[in-house]
C-alpha cells in the first residue's frame, strides 16, 4: 500500500535539478502551472511535453516514476477527457449516438484537457522527487515570508503544512498496521467479497482517525518537550543560497510561459 | 512437521527502488509441538521471519510451507483465513495488535471472525485474560488507555482467545515486569506441553526461555546462522556472540567456563543456579559423573 504511492517522497540521484534552491524550484513550478493552464493547443502542448521530458530525465530518475505519480490520477483524467467530448461541439462529426455527437474538436480538446493533466501531475512530482520534505518547507517559507506584511506567519503555515504532508503516509501506515492485525485474526481485506469489503473500509475509519489524534497528541508532547515554541526566532541547519543556476532555473520557465502564451495569440 | 521454509528470501518494497532486503535463503524446519525460540541483534530479520508464518507476509523468493499451507512467491495465492485461525501472531508492538475501542471487543475480534457465537467469544475473551493474569474488570476498558504491559497482556490475549495450534509471539515480555515476564514463560511452556502447541517466541533475554526453549534459531542480517538444541547453543556460544553480537546470558558463560575447567563439555549444561551449584558440589566430593577427568577442587 504504501510503497505505492509516490507523492511526497524523495528520491536522491544527486542530479542537477536536485541541487537547485527550493524556492527556485516552488517558483518554476507555479510558472510551469501557469503556462499548463494556458496551453490550447497541440504544438503549445507539444512544447511543454517536450520541456518537461527534459527537465525529468535532468533528474536521472527513471521516467516511470513520474508515471506512477500521474497514475493515481487517471480516474480524473478520464472523466475530463469524457467531459470535453460531451460538452465541444466543434470540428466534423465523428460518431453519432441519437441526438448526441463526438466531434473532432471535442476528441480533440479532450484529449488535449487529459494530457495537461497528466504532464501537470507528473511534471510537479519532479518537487516532491528531488527535494526532501524539510527543504521544500524551508523553501515555501522563504517564497511566503513577504506574507509577513499582512500579518500571515509564513512559519505557522509551513509547519502546517509540514505536519499535514507529514501526516499522509503516517495515516497509511497506521491504516496498514490495522489492516495487518485484522487479517491476522481472520479478517483479511484481500480475501473479502466487495460488499464485505466496503463495510470493513468504513470500519476501519473510527481506530485509523482516533490513531491519527493519538499520533498528533504524541507529536505535540514532542515538539514540546523539545522546547519548540511557534514563532520563537529559529536558526536554520540549512541555508538556503540563491545561485546564478537558480535564477537560469526560473528564467527557463518564465521562457516556457512566454512561448506557450505566443501560441494562445498566434 | 509444523513449518518448513526452503530458501525463503524476503524485500520490502520488492520492485521499487526503496527495495530492502530482509530475509535471505532462510531454510529451516521446526516440528510440531516444539518450544522454539529466535533470537539475533536488531534488524536481523526475526519480526519479518515470523510474519512469514501466518502469512501476513508472502516470501519475494522461495517456498513456505505451515501446517498444509503453501506459501510461494509465484503462483496463486491460497485463502489463508484457516491457517490464520490455526497460527496465532502477537506483533512486536501492541499498540499494532489492538485496534478496537473496548478490550472486550478486541478479544472477541478473532473467535467472531472464525465463525464463533457471541457467547462463546466473550466467554473465550475472559478465560484468555485470566490465562495472562488480568481479571474481567480490564474488559470494558480502551485497550489504548491501558499501561504498556496490560496493553501487552491484553495483545497477547487477543491471540490466545482464537486457541491456534502453532503461536508465534514477537518479543512477548518486553516492557513486562519480571513476575509477569516469568509467568508468561510458564503459561507459554504450559500451553506447549499440555496442549500440545507449538510455541515460537523471539526474545532478546534469552535467559528467561532458556530452561523451555527446545530449539533455538539465531538470525543475523536476514539470514538464519544457527538452529539447533539449547546443548547446541551452548557449544556455539562463544562463535555467536563473537560473529552475531548475541546477547549470551551469563549462566551459558559461566557454565562454559566451568566446563572448561574441569572438562565437562561433553555433559547436559546446567544453566540454572541449583543445578550448577549441584553440578560443583559433586566436583568437589570428587564424583566426575561421566567425564573420567578429574577437576581441580
Ligand atoms: N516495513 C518495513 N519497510 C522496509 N524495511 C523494513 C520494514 N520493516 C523492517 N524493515 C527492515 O528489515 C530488516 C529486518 O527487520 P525486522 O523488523 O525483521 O528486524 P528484527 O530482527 O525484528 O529487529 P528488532 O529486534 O529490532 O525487532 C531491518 O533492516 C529493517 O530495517
Ligand atoms: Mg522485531
Amino acid at each position: 500500500m504504501r510503497n505505492k504511492l509516490l507523492f511526497g517522497r524523495s528520491i536522491d540521484t544527486g542530479s542537477w535539478v536536485h541541487g537547485v534552491d527550493p524556492r527556485a524550484k516552488l517558483t518554476g513550478m507555479v510558472l510551469y502551472l501557469v503556462a499548463i493552464v494556458i496551453v490550447g493547443s497541440w504544438p503549445a502542448l507539444g512544447i511543454a511535453a517536450a520541456f518537461s521530458l527534459a527537465y525529468m530525465t535532468a533528474t536521472r530518475i527513471p521516467l516511470k516514476y513520474f508515471a506512477k505519480a500521474a497514475k493515481p490520477l487517471w480516474v480524473l483524467m478520464v472523466f475530463i477527457f469524457a467531459v470535453q467530448c460531451i460538452t465541444v461541439k466543434q470540428g466534423e462529426e465523428l460518431w453519432r449516438l441519437g441526438s448526441w455527437a463526438l466531434y473532432t474538436g471535442g476528441l480533440s480538446s479532450g484529449l488535449i484537457a487529459a494530457s495537461r493533466m497528466a504532464l501537470l501531475v507528473s511534471f510537479t512530482a519532479i518537487l516532491t522527487f528531488t527535494t526532501t520534505p524539510g527543504l521544500l518547507n524551508q523553501g515555501l517559507a522563504g517564497v511566503l515570508a513577504p506574507l509577513r506584511r499582512i500579518g500571515i506567519s509564513a512559519q505557522r503555515l509551513t509547519l502546517m503544512m509540514s505536519i499535514a504532508l507529514r501526516f499522509i503516509p503516517t495515516i497509511l501506515d497506521e491504516t496498514h498496521k490495522i489492516l495487518k492485525a485484522q487479517a491476522a485474526r481472520g479478517a483479511d481485506l484481500k480475501e473479502m467479497p466487495w460488499k464485505e469489503k466496503g463495510k470493513m473500509l468504513v470500519s476501519l475509519l473510527v481506530p485509523v482517525t482516533v490513531s491519527a489524534f493519538r499520533r498528533a497528541e504524541e507529536l505535540v508532547l514532542s515538539m514540546e518537550s523539545r522546547g519548540y515554541v511557534i514563532g520563537a526566532p529559529r536558526s536554520e541547519y540549512h541555508l538556503l543560497s540563491w545561485r546564478l543556476r537558480d535564477t537560469c532555473f526560473v528564467l527557463s520557465y518564465v521562457v516556457l510561459v512566454a512561448v506557450v502564451l505566443s501560441f494562445r495569440w498566434i | 512437521m509444523a513449518i518448513v521454509f526452503e530458501k525463503v528470501s524476503f524485500a520490502y518494497d520488492e520492485r521499487s527502488l526503496w527495495r530492502h532486503s530482509a530475509l535471505e535463503d532462510v531454510s529451516l524446519e521446526l516440528e510440531t509441538g516444539v518450544f522454539a525460540a529466535v533470537a539475533g541483534t536488531t534488524g536481523s530479520g526475526k519480526s519479518t521471519l515470523l510474519q512469514h508464518f501466518n502469512g501476513i507476509l508472502k516470501p519475494t523468493g522461495g517456498k513456505v510451507r505451515v501446517l498444509d499451507f503453501i506459501l510461494q512467491a509465484e503462483g496463486k495465492q491460497p485463502p489463508l483465513r484457516e491457517l490464520r485461525r490455526r497460527v496465532g501472531l502477537v506483533f512486536q508492538f501492541p499498540e499494532q495488535q489492538l485496534f478496537e475501542d473496548t478490550v472486550e471487543k478486541d478479544l472477541c475480534f478473532g473467535p467472531l471472525n472464525f465463525g464463533m457465537g457471541l457467547e462463546e467469544a466473550r466467554e473465550r475473551a475472559s478465560q484468555a485474560l485470566a490465562l495472562v493474569g488480568l481479571d474481567d474488570s480490564f474488559l470494558p476498558r480502551n485497550p489504548f488507555h491501558l499501561s504498556g504491559g496490560q496493553m501487552r497482556k491484553v495483545a497477547i490475549a487477543s491471540v490466545l482467545a482464537m486457541d491456534p495450534d502453532i503461536i508465534a509471539l514477537d518479543e512477548p515480555t518486553a516492557t513486562l515486569d519480571p513476575q509477569s515476564r516469568a509467568e508468561l514463560a510458564g503459561l507459554l511452556s504450559r500451553l506447549q506441553r499440555e496442549q500440545g502447541k507449538t510455541v515460537i517466541v523471539v526474545t532478546h533475554r534469552m535467559e528467561e526461555m532458556l530452561p523451555y526453549v527446545d530449539t533455538w534459531i539465531v538470525m543475523k542480517g536476514g539470514t538464519k546462522v544457527f538452529q539447533g538444541s539449547p546443548a547446541e547453543l551452548v557449544r556455539e556460544s562463544g562463535r555467536l556472540e563473537r560473529e552475531c553480537g548475541l546477547a549470551v546470558p551469563a549462566c551459558i558463560t559461566t557454565w562454559n567456563q566451568v566446563a572448561a575447567r574441569f572438562g565437562l563439555e561433553h555433559e547436559e549444561p546446567c544453566l540454572t543456579p541449583e543445578k550448577l551449584a549441584e553440578r560443583v558440589v559433586r566436583l568437589l566430593e570428587g564424583h566426575p559423573q561421566g567425564n573420567k577427568r578429574e577437576g581441580g577442587g
